[in-house]
């Protein structure tokens, strides 16, 4: 397990996304269970692409309570497609959207989604699970 | 240096009195020996080990609590200065004498996801239906400042709330709406956005000619919500932000003086995370800053003091959420007479408007958030709050539908029309229980005061990254006390059903148009407006910031000139610089 490489995550929000205690609880699960955490906070769509890059991270972890998230998820995913991480890196989201989302989330490429109330083990065994039919 | 003396400080020094216990020595003596007779003899060997129980709630304050409360626990209990008659000092039992026999607490529900043209036809349709005010929410591009032409604003424009770009807007929101009677809750949330769009509020008055002193109503306005709570990708250093605060007040405490220029906002810190002690601690500590600078800026305190209204979020613990209404009741009287030296009695009122707590409701079994809601708003009423906003179950999946909405404007109905919980001027109080964990919250909220203010007072306390860390601390810990189980919440970590259906809701539709509509709307504007005359009013608005003139006149004038709330934004980034927050370094 030691020389295991260690997983890196980038957690980020959409620009105008105003709630954060969804991000900071899954910060803390994430660290909790040896994964490495870069919290960036808001950011437009071609900054967190150019961080997922220049850090070199296996997942981006996006956190959305106020809607707009296939909107703004469609540019991410076409930038990181430009940029050519987006068939090496696992794309995540969590929060609050409407249930009916959750398909056209994943069809635009986002390998796991995790409603309110998810759990460490969930999240967790959701991001080794993507990782895993990544590579 | 001479060092200033806290809060706690002056507080303990102004009321060191001699105090009128109820029980007299004798009766508590005797009463000692019945009660030892009693536990040692009639509770059971555990019981007596485990005398103090500590609870364990979503955003609580672990206060222990004994297994049962007797006059020995509130011993030197003085009536007349510890609880008094309602109406009167120390207002711990409510600020008027007759409360909910007077007047029922405001049914105040947020609305406003939509257009302009759409969020003006229902508060019309809302109004012809009786409501005497309104409480619009803001969508997202527009409570963080930036134009729904910008790309950040990708699907955000009218997603949660109405978007207002300029003056035309708000002429549209508020169109045959009498703004002269009804009194308009403008969900502002911060400074740097209470200067900027209720400005456009007070052209769109000027332009309809009706007089500023006409206009009832309210901001929110609040700096802990911009630059502590709130998450963003630009902010200005606290303590700009901070001074904006106060600059927006004493411009609308003097021009529009029916309006209320700030909502000292509790409900969203502790919402992010933290316990009932701290979001009061903070938001005390945000009126003790604010009313400081008004001193040193030559104001009688009581000239703010009286307009002053506090928002709170009761969660499940119940007693404790009653018990802490009073206890910051009682605070605030303590802190407005003996701190500041207040003359009115409004000024020692603490006025509050409570919401359910969000945070609490859960997505699985949604229907067990009615009753969650129920019990958090009956505990709001039973404290004596003045204003009621109950969450709907649905809220873990989207934006309230209407069925929803209309069912938390039920449960407040029910409270008032059918529980007769209204008819006695705080029911609760007198309980052993009930006085002495009022003075227990009492207490903690003073002892954090005292710390935030020894630490510099509340700017310096954002600014330094201590208050972001406490709730980054809380919310982690929370998490592990929900995982583990510590924490019980019902249909998640406890009585969890084993065939979980996901229920039937509503799902808010994103309107592409309205977006497209918005964005055209600015173009016109562009090419419609005086150029000239709008990037000189910005102009003199980064001057005002740099200069430390009162910003809201400079705002006004660019609200005059047609400018957007985006440009007021960068003119603020502008001349303040930006900050890191410092949830964000790591």
């Amino acid at each position: 397990m030691a020389d295991k490489k260690k997983i890196r995550v980038l957690l980020a929000q959409f620009p105008l996304e105003s709630h954060n205690r969804g991000l900071i609880t899954v910060a803390g699960m994430l660290r909790d269970a040896g994964m490495e955490v870069i919290l960036m906070g808001n950011a437009r769509s071609e900054n967190i692409v150019g961080t997922a890059l220049q850090e070199a991270v296996d997942v981006v972890g996006i956190s959305t309570y106020c809607g707009g998230e296939l909107a703004q998820g469609k540019e991410l995913m076409s930038l990181a497609e430009k940029k050519g991480i987006k068939d090496r890196t696992v794309f995540i989201l969590g929060g609050i959207y409407p249930p009916s989302d959750e398909p056209k989330l994943k069809q635009i490429g986002f390998s796991a989604v995790f409603p309110p109330s998810s759990s460490k083990e969930d999240i967790v065994s959701g991001i080794q699970c993507a990782i895993a039919t990544k590579s | 240096m001479s060092k200033e003396q806290t809060t706690k400080e002056i507080l303990q020094e102004k009321l060191a009195g001699k105090r009128t216990p109820l029980y007299s020595q004798a009766t508590l003596k005797k009463l000692a020996l019945e009660f030892d007779r009693w536990k040692n003899s009639c509770v059971r060997e555990q019981d007596r080990q485990n005398w103090w129980v500590t609870p364990h709630t979503i955003l609580g304050s672990e206060v222990p609590r004994e297994l049962l409360y007797t006059p020995l626990s509130n011993a030197d209990f003085d009536y007349m200065k510890d609880a008094g008659f309602s109406g009167e000092e120390p207002f711990t039992r409510g600020i008027h004498s007759n409360m909910y026999r007077g007047r029922v607490f405001t049914m105040r529900q947020i609305f406003g996801a939509g257009s302009p043209e759409y969020v003006n036809k229902r508060m019309k349709s809302l109004l012809a239906h009786g409501a005497t005010g309104t409480n619009w929410a803001l969508d997202l591009a527009t409570v963080q400042m930036f134009d729904s032409d910008e790309p950040e604003a990708l699907g955000q424009v009218a997603t949660v709330g109405v978007p207002i770009d300029c003056v035309e807007d708000m002429e549209v929101i508020c169109k045959d709406v009498p703004i002269d009677k009804v009194s308009n809750s403008i969900i502002t949330h911060f400074p740097r956005n209470t200067a900027i769009i209720f400005p456009m509020f007070l052209v769109m008055a000027e332009r309809r000619g009706v007089p500023w002193d006409k206009l009832p109503g309210s901001v929110q306005n609040d700096f802990i919500m911009e630059s502590l709570v709130r998450s963003a990708v630009e902010y200005i250093p606290p303590k700009d932000d901070f001074r904006v605060q106060c600059d927006n007040i004493e411009f609308i405490r003097k021009n529009v003086p029916q309006w209320n220029f700030v909502t000292l906002n509790g409900y969203n810190l502790r919402e992010w995370g933290t316990s009932g002690v701290t979001e009061m601690a903070v938001a005390l500590a945000n009126a003790i800053d604010t009313l400081k600078v008004m001193e040193k800026r030559g104001h009688d305190v009581d000239w703010v003091g009286e307009r002053l209204a506090f928002f709170w979020a009761p969660a499940n613990d119940f007693f404790e959420e009653v018990a802490r209404l009073r206890a910051v009741r009682r605070l605030w009287y303590k802190i407005m007479k003996y701190r500041f030296g207040c003359k009115s009695t409004r000024s020692m009122w603490m006025r509050c408007h409570v919401q359910t707590s969000g945070v609490s409701l859960t997505r699985e079994e949604p229907m067990n958030n009615v009753v969650r809601a129920a019990y958090q708003a009956l505990a709001a009423v039973l404290g004596g709050a003045q204003s009621l906003h109950v969450d709907s179950y649905d809220e873990a999946y989207s934006v309230p539908s209407e069925e929803a909405s209309i069912l938390s404007l039920r449960t407040q109905q029910i409270i008032e029309a059918e529980t007769q919980v209204t008819q006695v001027v705080d029911p609760l109080g007198g309980s052993f229980y009930i006085e002495n964990l009022t003075n227990e919250m009492e207490k903690r909220i003073l002892d954090e005061l005292d710390e935030i203010e020894r630490r510099g007072g509340l700017a310096e306390t954002v600014a330094s990254g201590w208050l972001h860390n406490r709730v980054s601390r809380f919310v982690e810990k929370e998490q592990r006390q929900i995982a583990s189980g510590e924490i019980k919440v019902v249909g998640r970590n406890t009585y969890r059903a084993t065939d979980l259906k996901m229920p039937e809701v509503w799902v808010h539709e994103y309107d592409e148009e309205v977006a497209k509509e918005m964005k055209d709307k600015l173009t016109r504007l562009r090419q419609r407006r005086d150029n000239e005359k709008a990037s000189n009013a910005l102009a003199a608005l980064v001057q005002a910031c740099k200069k430390g003139d009162n910003v809201m006149q400079y705002t006004l004038e660019c609200a005059r000139a047609d400018c957007t709330k985006g440009e007021m934004r960068r003119a603020f980034v502008e001349a303040f610089g930006l900050w890191k927050s410092p949830i964000y370094v790591s």
